[in-house]
C-alpha cells in the first residue's frame, strides 16, 4: 500500500464479465484493485463466489474462452496491460514471470506422462536448454521441493505420489523459471493438516530463497495469518477491506471481516458459541443498490441500503469500504 | 448408568485384491480393535487425516456397512447381530447427516417429500405429515414456504439444513455427523455448527462427530477420539485432550493448525512423509515411522490404549513425551473486537427464535 510506480502488479477497477445462457452479462468480479509489491505476499480472502478466483484467472488469462472477459480495469504486470495483451505474448509471460498452482494436486498434473516429462517441458518453453540440462534442472527443482530421491522419483507418474508430494511437484513446476509473481489458489486447501504445514513451511523458505511476489488466495484466515504481509477481503465481488497483517486481525474495520473472524472455531480461545453472520451470499446475477452487505449486516443504516460505500483509506494505509467505517463509535 | 451406544472390538477389512479362489490378498484394515462408550446427550467427535478410518467407522455405526468383526450396542442391543426388519426399527434412533449437501438429497424430492418420507417409512406422525415438516424446518430455521421447492433452489448451507432436518424427523438419539460442516464456507458453517448445538441441548441428542477440523470439534465436542490408521490412539474428555495431549501424533495435529494470530510463533512438531498404506501398516506401533520420539520397542510391541485418570493414550513413552504448549497463546482478549462481534449473535436471536444462552 506504499508508493504505486514500484508495484510488481497493479490491478484497477478490475470487471471480469461472464455470459450467462439467458444472454444476461453478470460480473463476479466488480471493480477490483490492489497491488502486490515484489517480494511481498498478498493474501485474498473470502469465501465461496465472492471472486477471489475469478479474479486469479483473469490476472493469468485464464478464463474460459468466449465465456469469460476483462470487461473494465486494468492489469498492469511489470509495467505491461495484462488485460490487453496479445496470447502469444501472455503465454510467453506465463509460466515465466508469473506462474501458478492450484487447489487440486491430484486434477492439475497429466496422468499420462511422468512428472520429469511435465516439468522438462514447462521449462524448455521457457528457456533454451537441452533436455539434457532441463532434466538436470528438474531434478535440482525437486529437490528444492523436499521430495526424496528426485533422481528416481522424475520418472514415476503422478498417480504414484501422494497428495502432499504432487502439490509440492506443482510447486517445483510453478518456481521453475524462477517467476517474479506466483499466484496460489488454495495451495493447501485439499491437504491434511499435518501436510499442509509441511507445504506452508516449504512456501516461506522458498519465498526466503527466491524472493518471489505471491498472491495467496484462501477461504482460511489461519493460512492467511501465517504467510501474507498484506491482506484483500472481499466480498461479493468487491475488496470490502485492505490493510497489513497486523491490523486486520487486531482492529478489522469493515462487518464483514468482523463478522467472519467471529465466525472461525478457535483452538486458542474457549468460546460458548459462535458470532455467526446471517443470512447468504448474495449470487452475481443479483442486482443490488447499495452495500453488498448490508442484509447481513448488524450495524447497517439507512444510507446503506441505497449508496455503495467505495473503497477509503481510514488511516494508516487500512482501507474499508463501509460507510460507518472506523467502527469503534457505533459498537 | 449404561451407555447409549458401546462400540466393542470392532473390525472392518476391506479386501482390495483377491487371489486364485477369491481369497483375499491384501486387505485394508479400515478399523482395527475398536471400542468405546457414549452416553445420551453427549458428543464424541472422531478426528484424524485421511484414511485414518473414521468415515468407516462411522458407517458401521449405523449399520450401513457390514462389520469383519466387534460389536455396536445400542441401548444394550447389538446392531450387528439384528435381522434386517430389526435393524429398520432401530435406525429410527440412530440417524446420519453426510459431508457433501449437493449429494445427499434426492434432487427429484421437494423438501416436502424428502421430510415425509422417514416419517411414512417409520408411521411417525400420521394424519399430520406436513404440519410435522413444518415443525421440522422451523426447528432447523428455515420458513414452511420451502416446503414445495427442489434441492436445487437451495445454497449449500440451506441444503445441510434440510439434510438435517431429515434426520430429525424420526426423533433419533444420536446422529452420526459424518464432515457434516466441512464443505461449508465459514460463515454458513457457524451458523450449522450453532444449530447443532441447539439441537443438542433442546432435544437431548447425542452425536458422533467426525471431523478433521479440530477448532470445530474443540468447540462442539464433549468428548474427543484420535485415530490414526484404523486405530484410536487418544481419547479423552476434550478439556484434557486439547490442554495435555498425550499421544506424539495428537500433539503433532494440533500444533500443525495455522492459527488465526499473525506473528504468533508456534512450537511446531513437524511429520516426516506421509501417512503409510492402510493395506500394510508397520509393525508395532503404527505412528512410529513419522514419530519424532520413535525407540526401538515401538517397532516390536504394539501399544495398548491405556487409560489413566479418564484419559486414554496408546503410546509406550506417553509420559516421557515433552508436550509442547500447542493450543495456549497469550493473545490479550480483544474487547472491541469481541463486542462487535456480539452485535452479529443479537441479529442470530431475533431471526431465529433461537435461544441464546451464556
Amino acid at each position: 500500500m506504499t508508493n504505486t510506480a514500484t508495484a510488481l502488479l497493479e490491478v484497477k477497477n478490475l470487471r471480469t464479465s461472464f455470459k450467462h445462457e439467458s444472454g444476461v452479462e453478470f460480473s463476479p468480479v466488480d471493480g477490483v484493485s490492489f497491488s502486490v509489491h515484489a517480494g511481498r505476499t498478498l493474501g485474498i480472502v473470502g469465501e465461496s463466489g465472492c471472486g477471489k478466483s475469478v479474479t486469479s484467472l483473469s490476472i493469468m488469462g485464464l478464463l474460459p474462452k468466449g465465456q469469460g472477459r476483462i470487461s473494465a480495469g486494468s492489469v498492469v504486470f511489470e509495467g505491461r496491460d495484462l488485460a490487453t495483451m496479445s496470447i502469444q505474448d501472455m503465454r510467453k509471460l506465463r509460466g515465466d514471470r508469473m506462474a501458478m498452482i492450484f487447489q487440486e494436486p491430484m486434477t492439475s498434473l497429466n496422468p499420462a506422462f511422468t512428472i520429469g516429462n511435465q516439468l522438462i517441458e514447462g521449462i524448455r518453453a521457457h528457456r533454451r536448454i537441452s533436455a539434457k540440462e532441463a532434466r538436470a534442472h528438474a531434478i535440482e527443482m525437486l529437490r528444492r521441493v523436499r521430495i526424496p530421491s528426485p533422481e528416481q522419483r522424475i520418472d514415476e507418474y503422478p498417480h504414484k505420489l501422494s497428495g502432499g508430494m504432487r502439490q509440492r511437484v506443482m510447486i517445483a513446476m510453478a518456481l521453475s523459471c524462477e517467476p517474479k509473481l506466483l499466484i496460489a489458489d488454495e495451495p493447501t486447501t485439499a491437504l491434511d493438516v499435518t501436510i499442509q504445514a509441511q507445504v506452508l513451511d516449504l512456501m516461506r523458505t522458498l519465498r526466503e530463497e527466491t524472493g518471489t511476489a505471491i498472491i495467496l488466495i484462501t477461504h482460511d484466515l489461519g493460512v492467511i495469518a501465517e504467510l501474507a504481509d498484506d491482506v484483500v477481503v472481499m466480498y461479493s465481488g468487491q475488496v470490502v477491506e485492505r490493510a497489513s497483517v497486523q491490523r486486520l486481525f487486531s482492529e478489522p474495520q469493515h462487518p464483514y471481516t468482523i463478522g467472519l473472524l467471529g465466525s472461525i472455531p478457535k483452538l486458542h480461545l474457549d468460546q460458548s458459541r459462535l458470532n455467526a453472520i446471517e443470512g447468504q451470499v448474495p449470487t452475481p446475477m443479483t442486482q443490488v443498490t447499495g452495500c453488498r452487505f448490508a442484509p447481513r449486516c448488524p450495524f447497517a443504516v439507512q444510507r446503506c441500503r441505497q449508496e455503495a460505500p467505495q473503497l477509503r483509506d481510514i488511516g494508516g494505509g487500512h482501507e474499508a469500504a463501509c460507510w460507518l467505517a472506523p467502527l469503534e463509535l457505533v459498537a | 448408568m449404561s451407555a447409549l451406544l458401546r462400540v466393542d472390538k470392532l473390525v472392518k477389512h476391506f479386501p482390495v485384491q483377491r487371489g486364485l479362489f477369491g481369497r483375499a490378498k491384501v486387505l485394508i484394515r479400515a478399523v482395527d480393535d475398536l471400542s468405546f462408550e457414549l452416553n445420551a446427550g453427549d458428543t464424541m467427535a472422531l478426528v484424524g487425516e485421511s484414511g485414518c478410518g473414521k468415515s468407516t467407522l462411522g458407517r458401521l455405526l449405523l449399520r450401513l456397512l457390514d462389520a469383519t468383526s466387534g460389536q455396536v450396542w445400542f441401548e444394550g442391543q447389538d446392531l450387528m447381530a439384528m435381522s434386517a426388519t430389526q435393524l429398520r426399527a432401530a435406525r429410527r434412533n440412530v440417524q446420519m447427516i453426510f459431508q457433501d449437501p449437493y449429494s445427499s438429497l434426492n434432487p427429484r424430492m421437494t423438501v416436502e417429500q424428502t421430510l415425509v418420507e422417514p416419517l411414512a417409512l417409520h408411521g411417525l406422525a400420521e394424519g399430520r405429515h406436513r404440519q410435522r415438516a413444518i415443525e421440522l424446518l422451523d426447528l432447523v430455521g428455515l420458513p414452511a414456504q420451502y416446503l414445495q421447492r427442489y434441492p436445487h433452489e437451495f445454497s449449500g448451507g440451506q441444503r445441510q439444513r434440510i439434510g438435517i432436518a431429515r434426520a430429525l424427523a424420526v426423533e433419533p438419539k444420536l446422529i452420526v455427523c459424518d464432515e457434516a460442516v466441512s464443505a461449508l464456507d465459514v460463515s454458513i458453517q457457524a451458523q450449522v455448527i450453532n444449530l447443532l448445538q441447539d439441537l443438542r441441548q433442546r432435544l437431548n441428542l447425542a452425536y458422533v462427530f467426525i471431523a478433521h477440523d479440530l477448532a470445530v470439534v474443540k468447540h462442539i465436542a464433549s468428548h474427543v477420539a484420535v485415530m490414526y490408521l484404523g486405530q484410536m490412539v487418544e481419547y479423552a474428555d476434550k478439556r484434557s485432550l486439547f490442554e495435555a495431549p498425550r499421544h506424539p501424533y495428537t500433539q503433532a495435529l494440533l500444533s500443525a493448525i495455522p492459527l488465526p494470530v499473525p506473528g504468533l510463533k508456534l512450537q511446531r512438531v513437524f511429520l516426516q512423509g506421509d501417512v503409510p498404506s492402510p493395506s500394510n501398516p508397520p509393525s508395532g506401533c503404527r505412528f512410529r515411522t513419522r514419530c519424532p520420539y520413535a525407540q526401538e520397542l515401538c517397532a516390536r510391541d504394539v501399544p495398548q490404549l491405556k487409560l489413566v485418570e479418564g484419559h486414554a493414550v496408546a503410546c509406550h513413552f506417553w509420559d516421557t513425551n515433552h508436550v509442547p504448549a500447542v493450543t495456549t497463546t497469550t493473545e490479550v482478549v480483544n474487547e472491541r473486537l469481541l463486542r462487535l462481534q456480539q452485535a452479529f449473535s443479537g441479529s442470530v436471536s431475533v431471526q431465529q427464535g433461537t435461544q441464546v444462552h451464556a
